[in-house]
């Protein structure tokens, strides 16, 4: 399993010398018959490990860019490097086998079943049917696919959340270092959405490929992307970390694209875990304790379940609503919106309380805690 | 005499002449299809709208000419195309199956060129992403999608050659026909009718044993995941 130790070495610490997997240099590509670049002069580097998450209006470059760098579309000009390897002239076929590729519709083969499609690089790459069918069993635990019941369907018999996971899976299978990424969780409804799109941080949390992705949403790029490109007509037009991308915008066409709500958007950055809290008390003889620590009631297993006493407001008339510790800042506010409550109770993994973030918080500023940057 | 007697006291000749019948299609329909498939399959595009001056640019170009080509055979009667091959190829088997297989060519063209074409963009293209060339998408994405399509065509192309072969029969192609021109010819004489009857009956025995046939082909050869 010596590539199983690569991949947990290839995740790289921040700014810890790390390597660039993939290098665009010079890339242009002009359609036949076209006299406009659809992308013009691209520097581009992707380093190890990091999802870049390319972004912009439609016909901006986005999609071309990510297909040039497996070369599904042939680049007018420039070099393309993988893994410091030139492959701007070598096969395209037997270089696509070298990189995961995941299309909107998961682009699954009908008359496939779920196994064999996870299959199809393995097999053209010449392994043995027992390990093909071990590493599409391996694959589908991956992507939360119970492989008894899932390796012998077929593509119709899954949902369209199902077959996007298989198409992670089938892009995954012979270990690609690089995934290409065409809106891949475009064309899901929104709460699988952004069910898949949690799990896919949970797989590359253990995968640690690198990914270039290709989306239309900026709430996406925001939540996924190690890094943001923004494009617009055949230009990047900023390569940043999302952070920067929504609170320092390059120029005017950046900030327009990302818009006015850039400022809630970036809730969605600030995880909760990083915030210092206010305190929370659950202690029973903490009832007459006036000291304006909100004290809550707690069921036999310690979790709160309602507030006991909330300084300068009448306990009753506010419910306890809470929010994971795992959370983001964005999730706070949702949660307190949703259940019209002033502050919310941050708890632990055991559901016990760890703290307190009050709405008031939000305006007169968040305090990250001591000594975590 | 009556119907029952009639096809007793014939049933030798009446068994020998479906059973030339059923091959003469067989045979025909076998060799067009193999033609429309390959050909269609040799000039199917990658792409729907491939660039200037390419080879998909000119295989669209043939495709789109052979389909036009075969939809005027198709429209040229039976009767006349027979009587054209009659001085090239004679009277007989040969004459009788080469125009059977040139009606076969538009319908099972058409289907070849239309199934191949409306396979899901997504899933070509995301065999393409995986690395699979152009031949290997060709044979085991493109081709076994667009079977129940091109197999289709072949089970309609059947059902009329059935009937086009009894045609055959003025250029003495073996088959039904022999028996239905002959009771036309004789028509108020005695067993006229009969042989009409009997003619065109088996006809459609021909097409019933064809389309269990096609039913047996479809059951085997559309892969398990598109079945319907």
């Amino acid at each position: 399993m010596s590539d199983t130790a690569d991949q947990t070495t290839s995740v790289p610490e921040p700014g810890a010398g790390q390597t660039d997997t993939i290098v665009l240099e010079g890339v242009e590509k002009i359609y036949p018959g076209s006299t406009q670049p659809a992308v013009s002069q691209l520097d581009m580097r992707i380093p190890k490990g990091e999802i870049v998450m390319l972004i912009g209006p439609s016909g901006c470059g986005k999609t071309t860019t990510l297909k040039m760098i497996n070369r599904l579309i042939e680049p007018t000009a420039g070099r393309i490097l993988l893994n410091d390897k030139d492959v701007t002239h070598v096969n395209g076929d037997l270089l696509r086998r070298e990189i995961g590729y995941v299309i909107q519709q998961g682009g699954l083969f009908p008359h496939f079943s779920i196994a064999d499609n996870i299959g199809v690089v393995p097999k053209m790459l010449g392994w043995d049917k027992q390990r093909i069918r071990e590493r599409a069993d391996e694959l589908l635990h991956l992507v939360g696919l119970e492989p008894s019941t899932f390796r012998d369907r077929y593509p119709r018999q899954l949902s369209g959340g199902q077959q996007q996971r298989v198409g992670v899976a089938r892009a995954l299978a012979a270990d690609p270092p690089v995934m290409l990424m065409d809106e891949p969780f475009g064309a899901i409804d929104p709460i699988t959405r952004d069910r898949l799109q949690d799990e896919f941080l949970e797989i590359q949390r253990t995968v640690g490929k690198t990914i270039a992705f290709v989306t239309h949403d900026l709430q996406e790029a925001v939540k996924l992307g190690d890094k943001i490109a923004v494009f617009a007509t055949g230009k990047l037009e900023q390569y940043d970390e999302p952070e920067t991308i929504l609170t320092r915008p390059a120029n005017d066409f950046v900030s327009d694209f990302v818009g006015g709500g850039a400022a809630v958007r970036r809730l969605s950055l600030l995880d909760l875990a990083r915030l210092e809290l206010h305190p929370i008390e659950t202690d029973e003889r903490a009832v007459g304790n006036q000291n304006g620590t909100p004290v809550a009631e707690v069921d036999g297993s310690g979790k709160p379940v309602s507030w006991r006493h909330l300084p300068g407001a009448e306990a009753s008339g506010t419910p306890l609503v809470t929010v994971p510790l795992s959370g983001t800042v964005y999730d706070a506010v949702d949660v307190m919106l949703d259940g019209s409550a002033s502050l919310v109770a941050v708890v632990d993994e055991e559901g016990r309380a760890a703290g307190v973030l009050h709405w008031n918080d939000l305006v007169g500023g968040l305090r990250t805690r001591k000594g975590d940057a | 005499m009556n119907f029952l007697n009639y096809l007793a006291s014939n049933a030798q000749q009446i068994i020998f002449l479906t059973q030339a019948h059923f091959l003469v299609v067989l045979i025909a329909v076998g060799v067009g299809s193999l033609i429309s498939v390959v050909l269609g399959l040799a000039v199917s595009t990658g792409e729907p709208d491939p660039p200037r001056y390419s080879v998909d640019w000119f295989a669209a170009g043939v495709r789109e000419g052979g389909l036009v080509f075969t939809a005027a055979l198709l429209t040229v009667p039976s009767l006349a195309l027979f009587a054209l091959f009659l001085p090239i190829t004679g009277l007989g088997v040969t004459t009788a199956i080469i125009v059977l297989i040139i009606y076969t060519l538009y319908t099972v063209l058409r289907n070849t060129v239309a199934g191949l074409t409306t396979v899901d963009r997504a899933v070509l293209e995301s065999a393409r992403g995986l690395g699979y060339g152009r031949m290997r998408r060709l044979l085991t994405i493109q081709l076994p999608l667009a079977w129940p399509v091109i197999l289709n065509g072949i089970r309609v192309t059947t059902l009329i050659s059935i009937s086009i072969a009894v045609v055959g029969a003025v250029v003495q192609g073996p088959g039904l026909g022999i028996l239905l021109l002959n009771g036309i010819s004789r028509i108020g004489a005695s067993n006229s009718f009969y042989q009409v009857l009997a003619g065109t009956l088996l006809c459609l025995v021909v097409a019933a044993v064809f389309e269990i046939f096609f039913a047996i082909v479809q059951r085997l050869t559309i892969p398990r995941g598109i079945r319907v």
